[in-house]
């Protein structure tokens, strides 16, 4: 086996790929810096950061005390005056404390100050459910963020692209927020090493397909594409489509497809009202793909209730591959 | 509550029409079908009929320009009390559902008062946006396909197993018929003998323009016929029920005398009307007419019935002329923008199937040519493409030939200053 073949089967965790976009990070730009409560000794509340804070030091990774409001203003002031950034919340949910900062600064104030100042700030968010940690720990609050005109919002599904968007985000003037489902912690995969980006707002197509489409973000392109692999044999020939930005959203990307198949489908996890399919499938209404359109489109999309704690019931509120698997086959056959 | 009549929208950009003659005067009882009124457009002139029956009241002056969907009266039933005209009149805007394209009169005129009635669920056919599409690219009248998706819902694949089906069956099966009076236009000025003119097959009223340049001194009037420029666009059974109907229209017009002109399939109408209508025909002049023999040119009418675009159009155009470069690009483009309504052209295939079945000519009229009395010519471009010229020996004696070298199947186009001439000198 020679080198570069055993570099193109290397695999790393999806959190091990983002410890080491963020170390090649630190290691060749001094303006880089780690932000977060229980970064540092402790490695980060998922563990991702692990032991950046012996190789770089409790300058450049910092743990920021209980107060997500406080810790992200600090970020945005850094960023402001020419640092970059990297501030992780321990869960996504608590961006509800930072929102101020978040929404009504660092998006803005490039704007407010007629574009002579930028906040090239990443955020991360371990987002998501299916780890029982019940209504306050569990959301996928995305869709709030990708309201917000001056943030881009990505939802890498991979281990290689959350490693390339990190590394692409940081190369961004503007702030960049990384949505990380906590189930694909430890989901590996292969990973490039050394230094690479993943452009920002570039959906991939995981698997091309004639029937019908899916659009699915995050986890749900893993339930997509395992819907996928068994409805191929059905003689459903089904494309999935990765959306990894949802602002900038890839039009192109998505409205191809859709003229190519005729039939869409949705697939996310944070609440279906008002959520990023209602976001697709408008997209799609509008242009001019709408006159491909062959059926309804389908929207599957969080229920409309915060995430419970029984098991049971935790995976009853997001789609799973059987809800996947009915909507697609009652489109293919014409049933709805 | 009244019923509102409003100006109907007769064709694509109209914006307003000019109330020219009520049929009916204040007061008057009308019944639902009866002609109410005339109007004219920058483009047409045509009849209304009542789309509802009632006392008339409040009707606005002859001369009168009103925008289309606006009223131009009301009808009141039996007893109710007539006070001053309802307010709450309808929007005026040109799109508004209830009056869009539609060439027949109304049938649903708004109540006053109340908001615009929307289309009850099942007046509307369920389609998928890919269906309607497809239907559209391929002239077909989508709300006459049954869907096979759920609650009836027509989709792709729908459409395209009929397209499979081939474009006989196509025209045919689905055009959506209408009802209504073929649309009759007049020139302004002239005097003495009018003169009807007859389109021919997949043209329209708008074709006679460069031969109408030499007829200016008598009052011109040209029918369109079903499926045709702007007259409805009836199911016509046959070439006998084709006939009756432009009889009638001809009929309508109480004409003493007229000089009769037709052009192909217009040919053989106005021969048909001579036919029995000899007393009132001062001349019969006849340009290329069908029903004189078998042989027409089947690929090309439905070539152009089938012709969705100018490119696929323009070769069966070039086939009507004897010199091609007539036929330019921007008078193909025009050409196709006048039977862009994929149900024109699906209402002219179903025509061209039961007129000219496997591409032969289905009506004989010979024996009517032979006992024709009113003083007749026949006009013909021995270069003609379409229906062959030899066709016009069949004539007897008595019936004048002019046979033009170097013409095609539209000498009134391809030499009108000729033809003009000739036809000036004696009607």
């Amino acid at each position: 086996m020679n080198a570069q073949t055993r570099t193109e089967m290397r695999e790393l965790s999806y959190a091990e790929a983002i410890r080491e976009a963020m170390d090649i990070a630190l290691a060749s730009d001094d303006r880089v810096i780690l932000m977060g409560e229980d970064i540092g000794v402790y490695g980060g509340a998922f563990q991702v950061t692990g032991d950046l804070v012996e190789k770089y030091g409790t300058d450049r990774v910092m743990d920021t005390p209980i107060s997500e409001l406080g810790g992200a203003g600090v970020a945005v002031g850094a960023a402001l005056t020419g640092l970059k950034p990297i501030f992780e919340f321990q869960f996504s949910d608590f961006a509800a404390l930072a929102m101020e900062q978040i929404v009504n600064q660092a998006a803005k104030v490039r704007y407010m100050l007629g574009g002579s100042v930028s906040v090239p700030l990443v955020m991360r968010f371990p987002a998501g459910s299916g780890t029982g940690a019940a209504a306050q720990h569990s959301q996928s609050i995305e869709a709030w963020l990708g309201h917000v005109p001056g943030l881009k919002v990505v939802q890498p599904s991979t281990p290689e692209d959350v490693k390339g968007m990190l590394l692409a985000a940081l190369e961004d003037p503007d702030p960049v927020m990384i949505f990380e489902h906590k189930i694909l912690y430890k989901m590996k995969g292969h990973v490039p090493e050394g230094h690479y980006t993943t452009p920002i707002g570039k959906a991939a197509i995981r698997r091309a397909g004639k029937d019908l489409t899916i659009v699915a973000t995050s986890l749900m392109v893993h339930k997509a594409l395992a819907a996928a692999e068994t409805l191929g044999p059905e003689g459903i020939d089904v494309e999935v489509i990765d959306l990894r930005t949802i602002r900038p959203m890839d039009r192109e990307t998505v409205l191809a497809s859709v003229r190519k198949t005729g039939r869409l489908i949705c697939v996310y996890e944070g609440v279906k009202t008002l959520g990023v399919g209602a976001e697709i499938s408008a997209m799609v209404a509008e242009s001019d793909a709408f006159d491909f359109l062959d059926a309804p489109i389908v929207r599957l999309g969080g229920a409309e209730c915060p995430i419970p704690y029984n098991p049971e019931l935790e995976k009853a509120v997001v789609p799973q591959v059987p809800d996947i698997l009915d909507a697609a086959r009652n489109l293919a056959k014409g049933r709805i | 509550m009244p019923i509102e009549v409003i100006m109907p929208k007769v064709d694509m950009d109209m914006a307003k029409g000019r109330i020219v003659t009520w049929h009916v005067s204040e007061g008057d009882t009308v019944t639902k079908g009866e002609p109410l009124f005339d109007i004219e457009t920058d483009k047409a002139a045509m009849e209304v009929e009542a789309a509802d029956s009632g006392i008339l009241h409040h009707a606005v002056p002859e001369g009168t320009d009103v925008p289309i969907g606006k009223p131009v009266a009301w009808l009141y039933a039996e007893g109710e009390e007539v006070g001053d005209p309802p307010a709450g009149l309808a929007p005026a805007e040109p799109d508004a559902p209830a009056v869009k394209d539609d060439p027949a009169p109304r049938a649903d005129a708004p109540r006053p008062g109340a908001t615009r009635r929307e289309p009850d669920a099942g007046e509307k056919q369920r389609a998928t946006p890919r269906a309607r599409a497809l239907a559209r690219d391929g002239g077909v009248d989508i709300d006459a396909i049954a869907g096979t998706g759920p609650r009836g819902r027509v989709q792709a694949g729908d459409v395209a197993a009929l397209l499979d089906r081939g474009p006989a069956q196509l025209g045919a099966a689905t055009f959506r018929a209408e009802t209504g009076p073929l649309s009759v236009t007049r020139s302004k000025g002239g005097t003495g003998t009018p003169v009807v003119m007859i389109h021919g097959f997949a043209s329209d009223a708008t074709s006679w323009a460069p031969l109408e340049a030499h007829l200016k001194h008598r009052p011109v009037i040209r029918i369109d016929l079903p499926g045709h420029g702007k007259s409805p666009k009836l199911k016509v059974a046959s070439f006998a029920a084709l006939l009756q109907e432009v009889r009638r229209t001809f009929d309508d017009l109480n004409l003493d005398q007229a000089h009769l002109i037709g052009h192909s399939l217009g040919g053989a109408l106005a021969l048909g009307i001579a036919d029995t209508r000899a007393r009132g025909i001062a001349s019969l002049t006849l340009i290329a007419p069908a029903g004189l023999g078998p042989d027409i040119d089947g690929a090309a009418l439905s070539g152009i019935c089938r012709a969705s675009r100018a490119e696929s159009l323009a070769p069966w155009l070039r086939r009507l002329v004897a010199d091609e470069d007539i036929i330019t690009d921007s008078y193909v483009r025009l050409a196709m923008a006048g039977r862009s309504d994929p149900n024109l052209r699906a209402a002219q295939s179903a025509m061209a199937d039961t007129l000219f079945p496997d591409g032969v000519q289905a009506v004989d009229l010979r024996a009517a040519l032979d006992r024709l009395t009113p003083p007749a010519r026949i006009i013909w471009g021995k270069r003609d493409a379409i229906i062959p010229w030899r066709h016009a020996l069949r004539a007897p004696g008595r019936v004048a030939l002019h046979l033009f070298d170097g013409i095609g199947h539209m000498p009134q186009i391809e030499c009108a200053e000729e033809v003009g001439v000739l036809l000036r000198s004696q009607i």
